[in-house]
C-alpha cells in the first residue's frame, strides 16, 4: 500500500483508556444537551453537528418537549472506500418535562454551528416573585 | 498545539481516568469519517459549537493535524440544570503517507461538520490504475 492513512497510535491509546468516557463522543446519548434555567426562561441546547433545520423536530404537549430527527448519512461516491466510520447514521429522540407551566406558543428555536438552541419562555404563573413586605 | 501535547497524548494510564494531562482535560476527539476514491481522501469532522474562524488545520508532510475550540454556550447567569456540552476544545490527527498533494489540501465547514480533501499524487494515482 502506497498511501497510509492511520489514526496515531497516541489516538488508538487514548480511546482504549478512555472507551466509555465522553472522549469518545459516538458513545454518549445523542444529542447531547445542556438545559439552562433562567429567571424568564429555560434554554436547552443540543449538538446536532451534520442537521439542517427540515431534519430535526420539535414538538411540545403535555408539559413535555421533544425533540427528534434523523441525521442522514454522507453521501459518498461510489468507488469510495470507508476508512473510518464512527458517525452511524441513526434517528434520535429525547424528551424533557417540564415541572412549571410553559408559555408554549412563545417557544423558539434556532439551529446555528451544529447547535440547537430551544428558548422555552415561562408561564407568568412559573416567574419567580418578590413580595413587598407591607 | 506543538509537540509537548502530543508527548502527553502519548500515555494516559487507565487510572488517571479521572484526571486529565494539565491543559488536555477538555480534549474532545471530533466523531470522524474518512473515505477515499481514486483521486483524494475526503475527512469529515463533527465540530458542534465551533465557528470557522475558530478551526485550525496544519498538514505537514506526514501529519494533518485539526483543533477547533468551542465557544460558550449560555449566559453568565445560567444555573445549568443538565450539562452534557460544556466548553470544548476539539483535536484529532492523522498520519499521512506519502502521495498526497499537500499544497492542494483544502477544507469546507458546513453544518459544523468540517470537511478536509487531501487529493493524491499523480503518482499515485497512476499506482492505483496500474494495480487494476
Amino acid at each position: 500500500m502506497l498511501v497510509r492513512f492511520d489514526v496515531p497510535r497516541t489516538l488508538n491509546t487514548l480511546f482504549e483508556d478512555f472507551a466509555v468516557s465522553e472522549l469518545a463522543p459516538s458513545t454518549r446519548s445523542f444529542p447531547a444537551l445542556d438545559i439552562a434555567e433562567y429567571e424568564n426562561e429555560t434554554v436547552i441546547v443540543a449538538e446536532l453537528p451534520g442537521l439542517k433545520k427540515e431534519d430535526v423536530k420539535i414538538t411540545f404537549e403535555e408539559d413535555v418537549l421533544t425533540l427528534s430527527g434523523e441525521r442522514k448519512p454522507y453521501e459518498i461516491p461510489q468507488d469510495a472506500r470507508v476508512l473510518i466510520n464512527e458517525n452511524r447514521v441513526r434517528t434520535f429522540n429525547r424528551s424533557i418535562r417540564f415541572g412549571h407551566d410553559v408559555d408554549a406558543n412563545r417557544i423558539s428555536a434556532d439551529l446555528q454551528n451544529g447547535m440547537l438552541k430551544i428558548v422555552v419562555p415561562k408561564a407568568e404563573s412559573a416567574k419567580p416573585r418578590t413580595i413587598e413586605v407591607k | 498545539m506543538g509537540n509537548n501535547n502530543r508527548v502527553a497524548l502519548v500515555r494516559v494510564g487507565p487510572k488517571s481516568l479521572m484526571k486529565r494531562p494539565e491543559g488536555l482535560e477538555n480534549i474532545i476527539i471530533p466523531v470522524t469519517d474518512v473515505y477515499e476514491t481514486a483521486e483524494e481522501f475526503v475527512l469529515k469532522l463533527d465540530l458542534p459549537g465551533v465557528e470557522k474562524e475558530k478551526i485550525n488545520i496544519t498538514i505537514q508532510p506526514e501529519r494533518l493535524s485539526i483543533r477547533g475550540e468551542a465557544g460558550t454556550t449560555h449566559r453568565d447567569e445560567a444555573s445549568l440544570l443538565l450539562r452534557e456540552i460544556g466548553v470544548k476544545t476539539y483535536y484529532r490527527e492523522f498520519n499521512l503517507g506519502e502521495g498526497i498533494q499537500h499544497q492542494a489540501a483544502r477544507a469546507e465547514f458546513e453544518q459544523a461538520v468540517l470537511t478536509v480533501i487531501l487529493p493524491k499524487t499523480d503518482a499515485v494515482k497512476a499506482k492505483i490504475i496500474s494495480i487494476r
